[in-house]
């Protein structure tokens, strides 16, 4: 493992906190909740498309992706910060994504209310997002960083917007479980940087 | 009245539909013109009064002809040139009076000022009965109050202008145009999500003197180009006051697609107003337009439509749409205004719970909407209402077909209960299984209720509707807590509790009693109701110490429906004591001293309880003797009594108490006169019956047993009345095909006598073994046979007969299996006679081998056979005559042929054996001595004794012919020359002088053929086949080259060459010994084997003495003939030289 800003030599690291082998299985078994939720991710905006009636799911059918209010993709430059800007950054996200999740699953109840499964994915996913975002903040609190503070909260604001129509609503549905792809298949990768033998 | 349409006449504008009517009255042409098309709806009404006689008008009209019609249209068009009716004028007056009206109460009218008048000329206007009759203007035009019907004589006198002159006018109400003010529309708006227009107008009926009908037509246009999309009229009355009307219309296009206007005019349809009425202007134009914002947007927006509709789609956006699909299919693109486009979607099918993606694509962008197609609701099905507890009411219903819409779009059914106004409400939202029924609460001293259940959806509504009497529609909860209690052994008490408020009703209930092995029993029970409480019932009739399994249900008295089962309880009821002695029997020992008491366990329905253990006792007048607590696995006891007359008693003890005592006597009374019969049963059991004997006072008692078994005869017995006659006897245990033993016992004074044995079976089967049987006796024409019975186990019924097959057969042949087949050669023989032990067949053949087969039978069948081959003797007179018939006959003709041949001897000698010339009195073949010695080459010359040979081929193969003797003489001798080419590798021609062996009579013939004879051995057999496989040649001649060849190739003759080499094929494996009959031939072992000079031919002939005719060596093929084998044969016999 190179020696990168935020990796486990950091000499930054409390000294007060776990000791570092107890970190290091931290950082994995964290990486490896996110590793799971990213193919769960990966499951669940597959199962959203299918849902939406063509074309959705159609080959070459990428409707812009329009703003969603409190949470943005990451950012080009995420790689380029350091490891705990980008641990926070993460946790930020995730803690935000649940109850757009739950937005989402909400409109799915009334659009399609016989698809159980899509729906049950919704409400997994905004539970497991809210664990991923704890666990990042605990191995953050481990690496000695303080977590930002959350995201404003982006329900209300998303709900207004899904009153201009059913369309604008599943267009927001499938842009809230790409953002839940990305930032968990991004923390995967985040956190693989601070393991031995993880990415450089 | 004449009436032309179909004309088209240009007023300023085209009007399609334009019809001139004419109508003639008396003295009077009426001309109108109008049309239905034009805008403003022009009319126009010529009279022309043409007065004339009556009389003549009459007189003309018969001769009008095509020249009246064009005078009738010059005169219309002249009054459409010329509007103002009949008016007197003149040059320098006023001119061209017009009148209108917008109201009906005032007249508007104008006229023509007279050439030259100033502009502040003045006029007097003078009304003829009108007060005051005249008045003065300064224009030239006024308002007059609308005239009566009738022409009004207007006079218009132009004030101060002395060069003109006084005009008169003759005005009528029909001159005057009746053209309504221009409606004004007051309010025009749109409700965007429906795409629905609404107008807002009033009719200002306040100025309308009448009611009249109005007509108003409403137009509305689209897009900036303004393309009438809609044309309407609306039909309404003036009522005299200002009245605002409505109008809505729903656009097939989302309004926000484009802009949308609206105009509106009228026709005043007054039916009292006899002048021109016309259609108003048409009203400034309102419009409705959607701002679009940067943004793009897609209407409709989430709209719900049914199956099935036409529906258009647009875009609103200032980007350029590149394309536009719906769902997964793209549809062309329809341009509005701007960039603004939509598309059409004809007969939409079903959506998808999620709706119908439509999408716009631009260059940089993807808008979308969603639209919905289901159905309306259907008409709830099955609509059920009924009550659990009198609490509430629980309707439910089918909803029928899918309506294809859900969440917010989906079905809500509304329940509303009429008598008291009161309503539910449920929604279905489309989840799987989701169930359809309301829960209404029943209301205090309200039992009838009117439900109405509607549904409704942004598609349609429908409703169904059920009366109920809620206390007729109780289906009570399952009932719970069920008890069970004891009374006594026979009665229980059974409590179970009931969730519910029928104190207002009766409650049926239903107990389920099961008992093992027995049928279920349903008892009804009916209760006041209560409200939650407990129900309790008694439960008799019950079995004492049984097992029931109880469980209850109800219903309300007025039957609606079965509650649920309760969960069952199981019970075993209380021990009584047994209500019945055993069945008991007794048997005396053999030895007629212990006495073996039987009885039956009880069974239980009548032991009551656990039997724990019996108490037997026998009692007589002098003495008694008990046997105590025997237990109750054991059903028997013995007692060692003498021969006294006892009561045997047995009683059965429970642990509620002993049963009563069952008694039975000892004593047999004896039946000398008694015969074993014999019976048959039905399958399942035996039929005894007797006669009906007063003197048996007790009961009969039929015991049984197997009667192979031994003693104690005792399997089971069975009770009956003492007045029955018969009994059917019937046991598990009874099997068919087993003889059983029946005794039937008849009970008078306390004894019991024997009045029947019977021997019979359940079912008779056929028997398992075959009789075994021997042959006693055979003679020439008979066999004696005998056979023994067989066992009763193994016969399996009575024995009803034998069958016996007989038939001419050996062991071996195939004639063994089928005796019995029926075949008309197998003779058969039925003995029915069971007590025939032997049978004696006659009429047979001698020394015959015969098939036996005996079988015997019983009703169920034929059993299996035993066979048996016995040949009969032979018969010795017979064979006698046999050998001395033939012999006799052989003498006769030896002893005749004899003498007929010597007497005829000369005859034969001379035409069989002519002489033979001697050759040596022929001088041309006496050569010279030396000559013959010196040179061999001469030596066919030589005249050397060379005494012909005979030689005898003997055949000895059994196919072909026999032939005892054959005489050849060689055909070489005579064709020389024919040999070396025929065979010339394996020349067999054999030249030998053999020396004189036999003194035969010398061949002359011979002698001339040379001193070298040739010796031909020839297969008799090839001889007698000449043309044997002739194609076959090659490969025989090919396969004769192989290996070895034996001595016989002769190429005597083709015929010859050809059996020759057969015979070689046959024999080309290998060596073949010499010991086949073909290899060998008949020589003699002096002759020469290598006379010639060729001396590939080898060995020759075989090891036979020298005149004999008997092989040495005899053959050890299997195909040899058997009587060249050694032993005698009556070939050997005649052929044989008795040479040893």
């Amino acid at each position: 493992m190179s020696r990168r800003e935020g990796s486990l030599e950091n000499p930054q690291a409390d000294s007060s906190v776990s000791s570092l082998p107890q970190l290091e299985a931290k950082i994995h078994q964290t990486q490896s909740l996110a590793r799971l939720l990213t193919k769960y991710a990966e499951q669940l905006l597959q199962e959203y498309v299918q849902a939406q009636g063509d074309p959705f799911g159609l080959p070459g059918f990428s409707p812009p992706w329009m703003p969603v209010v409190g949470l943005s993709a990451p950012a080009p430059g995420h790689a380029g910060l350091p490891a705990p800007e980008r641990l926070q950054l993460d946790a930020r996200a995730l803690a935000a994504l649940p109850p757009l999740l739950d937005v989402v699953r909400r409109l799915q109840a009334e659009l399609n209310p016989r698809a159980q499964r899509l729906l049950r994915r919704l409400e997994d996913a905004a539970r497991q997002a809210r664990a991923l975002s704890a666990a990042v903040e605990a191995v953050l609190a481990a690496l000695g960083s303080e977590p930002r503070g959350p995201w404003p909260e982006p329900a209300a604001a998303t709900a207004a917007a899904t009153t201009a129509g059913v369309f604008p609503a599943k267009v927001l549905g499938l842009r809230v479980c790409g953002l839940y792809l990305e930032w968990v298949s991004r923390t995967e990768a985040d956190l693989g940087q601070l393991v031995p033998g993880g990415p450089a | 009245m004449l009436r032309i349409g179909r004309e088209q006449i240009s007023f300023g504008c085209v009007c399609s539909f334009v019809f001139l009517e004419i109508r003639w009255k008396a003295g009077s042409v009426h001309i109108a013109f109008w049309s239905q098309d034009c805008p403003g709806r022009t009319m126009m009404d010529l009279a022309s009064r043409l007065r004339r006689p009556s009389q003549r008008v009459a007189g003309e009209s018969r001769r009008m002809t095509s020249h009246f019609w064009r005078f009738l249209w010059t005169l219309a068009l002249l009054g459409l040139m010329s509007p103002v009716n009949s008016q007197r004028k003149a040059p320098g007056a006023p001119r061209d009076l017009k009148c209108t009206t917008a109201n009906l109460r005032v007249w508007d009218c104008s006229w023509k000022a007279p050439s030259g008048a100033g502009r502040g000329a003045l006029y007097e206007v003078c009304i003829e009965n009108r007060s005051p009759p005249c008045y003065q203007l300064g224009k030239t035009n006024t308002q007059i109050p609308s005239l009566l019907p009738g022409d009004h004589e207007i006079t218009i006198n132009p004030l101060h202008d002395f060069g003109s002159s006084m005009s008169k006018f003759v005005l009528n109400e029909k001159d005057v145009s009746f053209i309504p003010d221009t409606p004004e529309i007051l309010d025009l708006s749109a409700d965007f999500p429906t795409s629905t227009l609404h107008l807002r107008w009033s009719d200002k009926g306040s100025v309308f003197p009448r009611h009249s009908n109005v007509i108003w037509e409403i137009k509305v246009l689209r897009k900036d180009s303004m393309e009438v999309v809609k044309l309407v009229t609306h039909n309404t009355t003036l009522n005299g006051k200002d009245t605002v009307h409505h109008w809505s219309w729903v656009s097939d296009m989302p309004l926000e697609c484009t802009t949308h206007s609206v105009g509106l005019r009228c026709y005043v349809d007054d039916p009292h107003f006899s002048g021109r009425k016309e259609w108003s202007n048409w009203s400034p134009l309102k419009n409705i337009s959607w701002s679009a914002d940067s943004h793009g947007r897609v209407f409709p927006v989430d709209k719900v439509i049914p199956v099935g509709s036409d529906i258009t789609f647009c875009c609103v956006t200032l980007e350029k749409v590149l394309s536009a699909q719906i769902g997964s299919v793209k549809r062309p693109l329809i341009h509005l205004d701007g960039e603004n486009v939509a598309i059409k979607i004809y007969n939409i099918s079903v959506s998808e719970n999620s709706g119908t993606n439509v999408v716009f694509i631009t260059k940089e962008d993807i808008y979308g909407t969603v639209i919905f197609a289901g159905y309306p609701p259907d008409i709830p099905q099955k609509l059920n209402c009924e009550t659990y507890d009198l609490k509430e009411i629980i309707c439910t219903w089918d909803p029928g077909r899918p309506t294809a819409l859900a969440g917010p779009r989906g079905t809500t059914y509304t329940l509303f209960e009429s008598f008291s106004g009161k309503h539910e409400v449920q929604r279905l939202e489309g989840f799987i299984n989701e169930s359809c029924r309301l829960l209404f609460q029943i209301l205090p001293n309200q039992e009838l209720y009117n439900f109405t259940l509607s549904a409704h959806n942004p598609l349609g509504q429908s409703q169904t509707r059920i009366l109920v009497n809620v206390t007729e529609r109780v289906y009570p909860h399952a009932p719970t807590s069920v008890k069970v209690k004891d009374i006594n052994a026979t009665a229980v008490t059974l409590s179970w509790h009931l969730p519910g408020s029928f104190a207002k009703i009766k409650l049926l209930c239903q107990v389920e009693i099961n008992k093992m092995n027995s049928a279920q029993e349903l008892r009804n029970v009916t209760f006041q109701g209560a409200d939650g409480s407990s129900y309790l019932t008694a439960v008799g009739g019950l079995h004492p110490y049984t097992v029931y399994v109880f469980r209850v249900r109800c219903s309300g008295e007025t039957f609606w429906k079965w509650s649920r089962w309760s969960s069952e309880k199981q019970y075993l009821t209380t021990e009584a004591i047994p209500s019945k002695g055993p069945d008991t029997w007794r048997e005396w020992r053999s030895d007629g001293r212990n006495l073996v008491i039987y009885w039956k366990p009880l069974p239980i329905n009548e032991a009551n309880g656990k039997i724990l253990f019996y108490n037997v006792s026998c009692s007589s007048d002098e003495r008694t003797e008990s046997l105590s607590e025997i237990p109750d696995p054991q059903h028997k006891a013995e007692i060692q009594l003498d021969r006294n007359d006892y009561i045997i008693s047995v009683v059965a003890k429970n642990s509620a108490g002993p049963s009563p005592p069952s008694k039975i006597a000892s004593m047999e009374i004896p039946n000398d006169d008694l015969e074993t019969e014999q019976t048959v049963g039905g399958g399942k059991g035996i039929l005894l019956t007797w006669h009906y004997d007063p003197n048996m006072t007790c009961d009969y008692v039929v015991k049984w047993c197997n009667s192979s078994r031994v003693e104690p005869c005792l399997m089971d017995w069975k009770k009956v009345p003492s007045n029955g006659t018969e009994t059917v006897v019937e046991s598990d245990h009874f099997r068919p095909g087993v003889r059983y033993n029946f005794f039937l016992y008849g009970c008078r004074n306390q004894g019991y006598q024997l009045l029947r044995s019977v021997i019979g079976y359940i079912e008779e089967l056929a028997p398992v073994v075959a009789p075994n049987f021997t042959v006693e006796d055979t003679s020439a024409d008979s066999i004696l046979v005998k056979w023994e019975d067989i066992p009763v186990e193994e016969l399996r019924g009575f024995l009803r007969g034998y069958l016996f097959y007989f038939e001419k057969g050996e062991r071996d042949t195939s004639k063994m299996r089928g005796l019995e087949s029926g075949r008309p050669d197998v003779k058969v023989k039925n003995i029915t006679d069971v007590s025939q032990k032997t049978l004696r067949i006659a009429d047979l053949q001698s020394k015959t081998s015969y098939h036996l087969v005996l079988h015997a039978y019983t009703s169920g069948g034929l059993g299996p056979g035993r066979s048996m081959f016995v040949v009969t003797k032979e018969n010795s007179v017979g064979l006698i005559i046999a050998i001395l018939i033939p012999v006799a006959v052989a003498v006769t003709v030896g002893v005749v042929s004899s003498i007929l041949c010597y007497r005829k001897r000369e005859w034969i000698k001379e035409t069989f054996y002519p002489d033979i010339p001697n050759p040596e009195n022929c001088k041309a073949l006496q050569f010279q001595k030396g000559v013959c010695e010196g040179n061999s080459a001469l030596k066919t010359l030589e005249m050397n004794p060379c005494t012909p040979n005979n030689v005898e081929v003997l055949e000895t193969r059994v196919t072909a012919p026999k032939i005892e003797d054959t005489e050849i003489i060689s055909p070489v001798a005579e064709r020389p020359g024919e040999s070396p080419e025929a065979e010339p590798e394996n020349p067999v021609v054999v030249s030998y002088c053999p020396p004189v062996i036999e003194e035969e009579v010398p061949n002359p013939g011979a002698d001339e053929a040379g001193g070298t004879s040739q010796v031909i051995y020839i297969d008799v057999q090839s001889m007698y086949q000449p043309q044997a496989k002739p194609e076959e040649e090659p490969e025989t001649e090919a396969a004769a080259g192989a290996g070895y060849k034996p001595q016989m190739h002769l190429p005597v003759t083709s015929a010859v060459e050809h059996a020759a080499a057969e015979d070689d094929a046959d024999n080309t494996a290998g060596y073949r010994p010499q010991a086949s009959v073909r290899a060998w031939s008949l020589v003699s072992p002096d002759s020469p084997r290598s006379t010639g000079s060729n001396s590939e031919v080898g060995s020759f002939g075989s090891p036979c003495s020298v005149n004999s005719r008997q092989f040495l060596i005899p053959p050890k093929d299997g195909d040899s003939p058997k009587s060249d084998g050694g032993g005698w044969s009556f070939t050997n016999f005649f052929q044989n030289k008795p040479n040893d």
